[in-house]
């Protein structure tokens, strides 16, 4: 089973990843309601999360300096970047993540994306 | 503080602002949209149940649409045009179709693009793809019909002493409101608070084709049977495939 983290400070977004995650089949192994705690969990955790579902705008630090320093302590670490900021794709992409979802997306997108990433693991 | 100082300190404001407020709806939309698309995936619903869900994803997209014109109006002022990459019209107008699809889900669109051509670069990059876009989801606001018929028709012209590539979309279903029939966008918006909701993302089309180098104008259509539909037109500055 794919394990996920999920990463947002909007605590109903990180509920309703968890609940389409859940429905899906996927297993939503912890969440971070900002990048240091981000870091934190995923640093100290044994079993690295499959796909880390990334926000960009969050409190003390943002997505793409946790995602740089996330991919900088495991360069095959899968992140899916969603963010209501376009402009911030390119710069996530080049801290790293492997994927960008422009918020407000379809659902069924972010399961594409996560069934394609399931598929290659 | 100079008069030009004091205006800028406060457009950066008011742009901060919005950026906060767009940014909290856009989340806020992303939590409505995930939730109706989850109460889809239930067999059980019925049928007029699934047609209102349909409807509410319709009205959180459009909301984005707004939000979206707002934060790109803002960053494409004293924008330089040819700093964008050019863009493919065709590539642009296939991606413009799908995503109006998913605006209104609920509804039968078709758009057919004449007369074929190879390509047509212009200048823009993302910006003139969401015009495009905003255009066709703000002529599919206007047809309250269930099938959604456009037409859009391209040619090469002059435009502001340049040459550019000329989109006409039309719908002979898209009803402008009588009251601004031949009238000028900007002054019906800034005149009309009655019929203005109505035009604001023709507006901010017009603005952000603006920015670009570009034109955008709106035009009754004489349609079949009587019926008067809309033409828009998008003219668009020419560029050398990259």
């Amino acid at each position: 089973m794919t394990s996920v983290l999920i990463v947002d400070d909007e605590m109903f977004i990180v509920e309703l990843y968890r609940d389409i995650l859940q429905l899906r089949g996927y297993k939503v192994v912890g969440t971070a309601f900002d990048g240091e705690e981000a870091l934190k969990k995923y640093s100290q955790s044994a079993d690295k999360p499959d796909v880390i579902i990334m926000d960009h705008r969050m409190p003390v630090m943002n997505g793409v300096d946790a995602t740089r320093e996330i991919v900088r302590l495991n360069p095959r670490q899968k992140v899916i970047f969603v963010s209501a900021d376009v402009m911030v794709e390119k710069e996530a992409r080049e801290a790293g993540a492997i994927d960008f979802l422009p918020k407000p997306f379809r659902m069924d997108d972010l399961i594409e994306k996560m069934e394609r990433l399931s598929a290659a693991k | 503080m100079t008069a030009e100082e004091e205006l800028r300190r406060r457009q950066e404001r008011f742009a901060y602002y919005m950026d906060l407020v767009g940014h909290d709806v856009l989340n806020n939309n992303q939590a409505v949209l995930g939730y109706l698309e989850l109460m889809l995936t239930n067999p059980d619903i019925d049928q007029t149940t699934r047609e209102y869900a349909l409807k509410a994803i319709t009205n959180v997209r459009i909301s984005t649409a707004l939000v979206e014109n707002i934060k790109r109006t803002l960053a494409t002022r004293g924008l330089d045009p040819s700093s964008l990459r050019p863009i493919d019209l065709l590539k642009a107008l296939h991606q413009a179709e799908r995503e109006l699809k998913q605006f209104f889900p609920a509804r039968k669109i078709s758009v057919t693009v004449s007369p074929k051509v190879d390509e047509a670069y212009v200048v823009g990059d993302a910006v003139a793809q969401e015009l495009l876009l905003h255009a066709m989801v703000n002529l599919a606001r206007l047809d309250l019909e269930d099938k959604v018929e456009m037409k859009v028709r391209m040619k090469e012209q002059q435009c502001k002493g340049r040459m550019c590539w000329v989109i006409t979309i039309e719908d002979v279903n898209a009803e402008l409101p009588a009251s601004v029939l031949d009238k000028d966008i900007e002054e019906v918006y800034t005149q009309d608070v009655s019929t203005s909701a109505k035009l604001t993302g023709m507006l901010f089309a017009r603005m952000i084709a603006s920015r670009l180098g570009g034109e955008f104008h709106v035009k009754a259509l004489q349609g079949p049977d009587g019926k008067l539909g809309t033409t828009f037109t998008l003219a668009l500055r020419k560029a050398n495939r990259p």
